[in-house]
């Protein structure tokens, strides 16, 4: 196990390093740069710029320079676009922001959706799994960005209840419509893939064979069930939580909350190198990271699978 | 001079108008005006996107103008209309060849921390302003303002020290320019002229915006900033004016979109938002009060492209002028827009100071008329239904730009059988699309730098950088280069205005509209100043 996960480790160095030169030259090939805008600078004005973030040196020598700044002095470099700010800033004020929605989102989803999933199974074809299969397929197919207007209209214009954005150090009344925003699609794909998972287990001998001895549905169902019905969810859940806390530009576009995937998406339209090359990076070693943790989980849950 | 005069008059005004207003009750009424105050003296407004700066020397865009306008004080401030009224300086006074200014400045003015502003924190802000090591991206305007070796700093052919500033005393500051400029002391209303304490600077390095670093020498002080999320100003005990400061508490929230903005601000969360696109005559109907337009310094056109390079057929003024005359700008003002534009038939915006809009004969005629033009002259030319003409036309992608361009698209294959192919590029695409002169047709914007119609017209000058038609004609650029140093350029506006209208390298199509909502209670809003420049210290609440 342990020679497993140091495995993976090492791979994830070259796979980052991969990530990083294509984003790169990606990044490099988008016509336009940071500095350009409808009204040219001047020349002298735009050499005085230039060389103050590095960008008068030729390419290779930038990138070597980079991923030497970032692995030496975990220095994500200045940011192009917001000038009073360094890559690290933006990260450090956007991603706690991120990760707090993405967790209660995280949690509200695979909480609802699991026990959806579940009753759903248990009482197939009865008005509650019509009703959970119902519940799902609607907030599957109610995009977050038309949920996001009606939870304000509704909400914040006409009931008054709940702030209509803003982030506030992270008040609950602040993160209400967040997380039903961002959580509502991740729940009902877990409600569903828990639900055929479990009916699927629930048809099986080693389930009937423990019913026959008499035992408790109750227990049938979370004693011996759950652990083998759970995980074709938790293969989801890892890419998922990821998604959830690297932000979502829609949940900060529409409830003004600061998070990373503004700055992400914004970073992409104003050629802010930096900021693209430092969330990049952050996005691509979170989800190396969870996809690990999601294969240790596999082992520990499923004994049948060793590495 | 005049101006010295005005503005000491305007300077005692303002003085016997605030004798014995109190504040802090909330029954006080306003010096001038005599209304009830309100008790909270808060506004709170939204913005489109976090800026890029607010640090004076690097500021570039008219969000964080707004917000250095609030927090530091340069050494004029504008009033409700537009004219220069005192800020750090009292007064000024220009040598006769004009190109020495001399400014005195008042010697109550403080930072925040309770030092003096003097005329060396003007010195230490412009030489930093225009110092390669800054690398700001307006310094540019240091060398735009003529100030003596101004071009050189910048280059970094010489030290910052030698830039034409100098304090002569702690309230004396001269200004050196290498060429007389009339409007000199109007630039100084901008935040690149604003001072910094360079002892706050010098220490924190790029953090001194922070709020808990940031010293400045505004009506306002920096008490929370949170990129993407708001930032936050209070009144500054320190500001020698404060006792006529009415707002206590100012705050700006980024806001993404403008539909949520508005739902927000119907919420009651903000007082002063944008009216998105079409929504200005609904609004207007059901909120009266609180939907204004008023004329904003900008002008929306469409640029041929003119290089050899390009199709032929665009080479044609004929061909230009029909497409230019097909376009129906009623139709598209007051039913794709609805927002109090204007329909443009020059290319200077009809409200920019002393400019008369000259009689352009398209602007006179009927759509009918000018269909009928356009017809003719399209088929002298020799493209009709057996020969149509077809043109692509690019824009950057946005809703208003794609409305705009489809009811063109469709006006000019209704009245001409022109077939148009439109397209639509994110904007650093379509920036560098343009400037190559890979288009036919292609949308321009251009916003005042000034109020003045050479910020428009320059754009004719044939080797103007921002002329991406690469209009060529000598004729027009010998009319602007002479209107620079006349007394009364309005005959060479006009007749560039003319050339633009006949030559068509350009198809003027509206002048701009700025349209918001704001909430009832809040006055002392400036609309009436063209560049729209507001400072929150002009601003107060009323009672309801």
């Amino acid at each position: 196990m342990l020679s497993f996960v140091f495995r993976r480790l090492a791979v994830a160095i070259p796979t980052l390093l991969i990530l990083v030169i294509l984003s790169f030259v990606l990044m490099y090939s988008a016509p336009g740069g940071p500095f350009n805008s409808e009204r040219p600078l001047p020349p002298e004005v735009l050499a005085n710029i230039e060389a103050k973030y590095g960008l008068d040196q030729p390419f290779w020598k930038q990138i070597v320079n980079y991923v030497i700044g970032v692995v030496t002095q975990f220095d994500f470099g200045p940011s192009f676009q917001y000038k009073d700010r360094s890559v690290n800033d933006v990260i450090a004020q956007g991603f706690p922001v991120t990760l707090t929605y993405g967790f209660w989102s995280f949690v509200v989803a695979v909480s609802v959706g699991v026990s959806l999933g579940v009753a759903a199974a248990i009482k197939q074809n009865t008005w509650l799994d019509y009703l959970a299969v119902g519940v799902s397929i609607g907030a599957q197919v109610l995009p977050n960005f038309v949920m996001a207007p009606i939870l304000l209209l509704v909400f914040t214009l006409w009931l008054g209840w709940l702030p209509g954005g803003g982030w506030e150090g992270g008040q609950w009344n602040y993160l209400i419509m967040p997380v039903i925003a961002l959580s509502t699609s991740y729940m009902a794909s877990i409600a569903r893939i828990t639900r055929s998972s479990m009916l699927e287990v629930l048809n099986t001998n080693f389930i009937r064979t423990a019913r026959a001895k008499g035992l408790p549905m109750r227990r049938v169902i979370w004693r011996h069930a759950m652990k083998p019905a759970i995980l074709p969810v938790l293969s989801y859940l890892g890419p998922a939580f990821v998604g959830m806390i690297t932000g979502s530009v829609i949940i900060d576009v529409f409830f003004s909350t600061g998070g990373i995937g503004q700055f992400f998406v914004n970073s992409a339209f104003n050629r802010d190198y930096s900021v693209i090359m430092g969330i990049t990076i952050l996005v691509g070693a979170l989800t190396i990271l969870f996809n690990l943790l999601v294969d240790i989980l596999y082992a520990w849950i499923d004994p049948k699978i060793r590495y | 001079m005049t101006l010295k005069t005005k503005l000491l008059a305007t300077t005692s005004a303002f003085l016997i108008a605030s004798t014995g207003a109190l504040y802090a009750d909330g029954h006080a009424t306003h010096p001038e005006t005599g209304e009830t105050l309100a008790s909270d003296q808060t506004f709170t407004y939204r913005v489109g996107d976090e800026s890029p700066s607010i640090d004076p020397g690097l500021v570039e865009d008219t969000d964080g103008a707004d917000v250095v306008r609030d927090l530091f004080e340069g050494l004029y401030n504008q009033d409700a209309e537009g004219n220069l009224v005192p800020g750090v300086a009292l007064s000024h006074e220009a040598s006769d060849d004009g190109l020495v200014y001399t400014f005195t400045l008042r010697d109550n003015a403080k930072w925040s921390n309770g030092d003096p502003v003097t005329a060396g924190d003007f010195v230490y802000a412009w030489q930093r302003a225009a110092s390669p090591e800054l690398a700001s991206p307006y310094s540019w305007y240091v060398e735009l303002m003529s100030i003596e070796n101004g071009a050189a700093v910048i280059a970094g052919d010489i030290d910052p020290s030698e830039l034409g500033v100098t304090a002569v005393d702690d309230t004396t500051l001269e200004v050196r320019l290498s060429q007389p400029l009339p409007y000199f002391a109007q630039m100084v209303t901008h935040g690149t002229t604003f001072p910094v304490h360079q002892a706050t600077v010098e220490e924190y390095g790029s953090d001194w915006v922070l709020p808990e670093n940031m010293v400045s020498n505004g009506a306002y002080v920096l008490t929370e900033f949170v990129p993407q999320e708001k930032l936050v100003r209070e009144r500054n005990p320190m500001y020698w004016d404060n006792e006529n400061t009415i707002l206590d508490t100012v705050t700006k929230l980024v806001v993404l979109d403008e539909n949520v903005a508005l739902t927000r601000y119907l919420a009651g969360e903000m007082d002063r938002t944008i009216v998105p696109a079409g929504q200005f005559p609904r609004l207007s109907e059901e909120f009266p009060d609180q939907a204004v337009s008023v004329p904003r310094a900008c002008s929306y056109y469409y640029m041929f492209n003119l290089r050899d390079a390009a199709p032929e057929e665009l080479q044609n003024a004929d061909v230009r002028k029909a497409l230019s005359l097909a376009v129906d700008r009623d139709i598209i003002v007051e039913n794709v827009l609805a927002g109090g534009q204007e329909p443009a038939y020059t290319f200077t915006h009809w409200a920019t100071a002393g400019f008369e809009t000259p009689d352009i004969p398209m602007a006179s005629m009927t759509q009918a008329d000018r269909n009928a033009m356009a017809q003719e002259l399209l088929a002298g030319a020799g493209y009709g239904p057996d020969n149509p003409l077809s043109i692509d036309l690019v824009y950057n992608t946005n809703e208003s730009h794609k409305a705009v361009a489809i009811a063109i698209s469709q006006m000019w294959k209704q009245t001409l059988g022109v077939e148009t192919t439109l397209a639509n590029q994110e904007w650093q695409t379509f920036l560098e699309a343009r400037g190559n002169g890979d288009f036919d047709v292609a949308r321009g914007g251009w916003c005042a730098d000034y109020n003045e119609a050479s910020t428009f017209l320059d754009l004719m000058q044939s080797e103007s950088g921002y002329n991406d038609s690469k209009y060529v004609n000598a004729e027009v650029d010998g009319l602007l280069a002479e209107a620079k140093t006349s007394d009364n350029p309005q005959a060479n506006y006009d007749r560039v205005e003319e050339f633009i209208a006949q030559d068509t390298p350009i198809i003027p199509i509206y002048h701009y509209a700025s349209v918001y909502m704001y909430a009832e209670t809040l006055e002392g809003w400036p609309y009436e100043n063209f560049e729209q420049n507001w400072y929150s210290k002009d601003l107060y609440r009323i009672a309801e």
